[in-house]
């Protein structure tokens, strides 16, 4: 088979994974090898559906033995087949790589004679780049479920990132849709790479020379609207996996309907806004102090729809505003709709210097479009509001009149 | 108001705004701008003195570090009309010291950390949209003409990167080129440049990429806005994937 239809089959059967992350990594080349990584990642480019390319995306093989429901690759589905060898990823890698296409490789895989026997041949691609081509720039593997501790391992030394897919977001999904697919297996490839990860850290804190195990961490991904779960399990799940697991991002990936049977939903479109949604309540876990029980009720577990999760949490707490900008800690500032990260820190710096106005709320990039409804600058409310939730609800969403509305953009965040 | 003029190059604008620190004019009452030779001309002209330049430099190393970096990026923006921004910018970081690029409501500093960041980014993206082609000598070569002239940290970002391999870097807006040997980095102009002939091998590597670069969008996500928001046209000119579009 030819070297293009290959990358045709493989990458485009690996293209509903979502990671593209190529951060968390500082790698120095070493002198004679080619690459290094950059620790807040790079994207080297954009594809035709808005998503960053960071990493040559590509399974090893798509010849699998499963029959998972909802993926391309299922055993019963019709499509072509097709693996590389491993010296025809190296290569690619190595011959990319050198024209600044990508930030490195991110190799997956289907499963067909056992889990470990795809596991080590995928572990010696990464083997190869590093030890025979001397390759410093970014690895992402993933772990096929039931792999031996031994290959994880291995993986983990070898690449910067490595990530297990807990697929759906309930073992009760995973045993309808994925029925050779294990929880348990899923699971404890996991919990064995957070503890070599910390075991890692603490020996490099003894020793300069200890290797790095998975320096950028593990990520892990699941797919979104095939399964009934809501969105407050999903994001217990989440925040669960964060904390406990200690993972370094968790993607959702919009279920697209690639195969038909009557155990999936049938959907006009991939629930692109639901996924959007969940990852914005999925910065509000990592970055904004948010519990997912704050987010989320089981009176109300679905995000909603017309409002972004954090106006969705401002509007049902009227009491919390309006919060002086003057004041406010950073904590309080990053609950405001329309105030992220970045501004919440810019005011606390700015106002050191003197009082932020409205106008200086604008310098610092706040939008105000959104704020304006909940703060009050040095006691002043920014203009007349109404701040009765129903009123308050139809003007965020139509607008004062005084500006156009913004069309929904969907936006699938790249980097972190 | 009191009007100063300057000659134009970045080490007069330097120049100038020590004369005018020293002076001890009250910067957010000074205006400086570029003599332009003109008959009715208003404003003091200060003459560029290199060494007046560095010493400022050197004192604003010691007060404020980060504000010596914004500097540099500010730079690399070729940004015109801001001599008085960066006046009142430097005088702000004298008596602030780095927390100054924290005053984002003062106009000035606004204007100064704000053009400084959109070459930050530039500078980023190019990391990623810069493409090498093998040449037929088997050394690489890479084109591209950013808004802001970030010719020199970007060959020292791909200097750490592709160090075991010979390559060029052409910037054609500015005709400015930078050179990697293998050990050492080289900076110059070019004055005429016709492009090389490429390796035998590289169409083909050119055609696996794009191959990639097409079947790894999701069909049923196609989304040209939010690829062309993030990936403006300006840069396509010479992305191998987006060539023949």
């Amino acid at each position: 088979m030819e070297l293009q239809e290959k990358i045709t089959i493989l990458s485009g059967a690996a293209r509903y994974d979502a990671s593209c992350a190529s951060s968390g990594s500082n790698r120095e080349g070493s002198a004679g090898g080619t690459g290094n990584t950059s620790q807040g990642g790079i994207c080297h480019s954009w594809a035709d559906d808005g998503r960053c390319i960071s990493l040559l995306k590509i399974l090893l093989s798509n010849d699998c033995r499963y029959d998972c429901a909802y993926c391309v690759n299922r055993s019963s589905s019709p499509v072509p087949r097709a693996s590389f060898t491993a010296r025809e990823v190296v290569d690619l890698t190595m011959e990319f790589y050198r024209r600044n296409y990508i930030e490195g490789l991110f190799l997956s895989s289907a499963v067909n004679v056992s889990p470990d026997h795809t596991m080590e041949a995928m572990v010696r691609v990464a083997e190869i780049l590093r030890n025979e081509e001397r390759f410093g720039g970014y690895i992402h593997l993933k772990i096929i479920p039931g792999s031996s501790p031994e290959l994880v391992r291995r993986a983990g030394l070898a690449a910067d990132r490595i990530s297990v897919n807990i697929e759906l977001p309930s073992s009760e999904s995973l045993q309808r849709l994925a029925p050779q697919k294990k929880k348990e297996a899923i699971l404890a490839p996991m919990k064995l790479i957070g503890a070599e990860a910390g075991a890692s850290l603490v020996e490099r804190r003894k020793s300069r020379k200890a290797p790095r195990f998975a320096p950028a961490g593990q990520s892990t991904q699941m797919i979104i609207g095939a399964s009934p779960e809501t969105d407050l399990q999903i994001l217990r799940l989440s925040q669960g996996l964060y904390s406990r697991m200690n993972l370094k991002r968790v993607y959702y990936s919009a279920f697209v309907p690639v195969n038909s049977d009557n155990r999936l939903p049938v959907l006009s479109a991939p629930p692109l806004l639901r996924e959007h949604r969940l990852y914005q309540a999925d910065w509000l876990l990592r970055f904004y102090g948010f519990s997912a029980e704050e987010i989320l009720s089981d009176d109300a577990p679905n995000l909603d729809e017309s409002f972004d999760p954090k106006t969705a949490w401002a509007l049902r707490h009227p009491e919390f505003f309006p919060v002086e900008v003057n004041r406010a800690s950073y904590a309080t500032l990053l609950r405001v709709p329309g105030i992220g990260v970045t501004s919440a820190r810019r005011i606390i710096a700015a106002r050191r210097f003197a009082p932020v106005t409205p106008e200086g709320m604008k310098k610092i990039g706040v939008v105000m479009k959104r704020a304006k409804y909940f703060i009050t600058c040095s006691g002043r409310p920014f203009e007349r509001v109404d701040h009765q939730p129903a009123r308050l609800r139809q003007r965020l969403l139509l607008g004062d009149g005084s500006e156009a509305k913004l069309p929904r953009q969907l936006v699938l965040p790249g980097m972190g | 108001m009191n009007q100063y003029l300057y000659d134009g190059t970045p080490e007069g604008l330097v120049s100038a705004i020590a004369s005018i620190l020293d002076s001890g004019e009250n910067p957010e009452e000074a205006h400086l701008a570029v003599r332009q030779d003109m008959l009715f001309e208003e404003g003091l002209f200060l003459r560029t003195d290199s060494a007046f330049a560095e010493a400022l430099f050197e004192r604003l190393r010691q007060r404020a570090p980060d504000a010596v970096q914004t500097l540099w990026y500010f730079m690399m923006a070729e940004a015109d009309g801001l001599e008085t921004s960066l006046l009142r910018y430097i005088a702000l970081a004298f008596e602030h010291g780095d927390r100054v690029n924290g005053y984002l409501t003062h106009t000035s500093v606004k204007a100064i950390v704000g053009t400084a960041r959109k070459a930050g980014r530039e500078l980023h993206r190019m990391k990623g949209l810069m493409r090498f082609e093998q040449l037929r000598d088997g050394a690489w070569l890479a084109r591209m003409e950013p808004d802001c002239n970030v010719m020199h940290p970007l060959a020292r970002h791909f200097s750490r990167r592709l160090r075991a391999q010979e390559w060029f870097i052409f910037d054609a807006r500015r005709r400015s080129a930078a050179h990697w040997d293998g050990h050492d980095l080289s900076f110059g102009t070019l004055e005429q440049f016709s492009r090389p002939e490429l390796s035998l091998e590289e169409r083909a590597v050119q055609q696996l990429w794009q191959t990639f670069f097409k079947t790894i969008a999701i069909p049923e996500r196609k989304n040209p806005r939010l690829q062309q928001s993030n990936m403006p046209a300006k840069y396509w000119k010479y992305l191998t994937e987006k060539q023949g579009e």
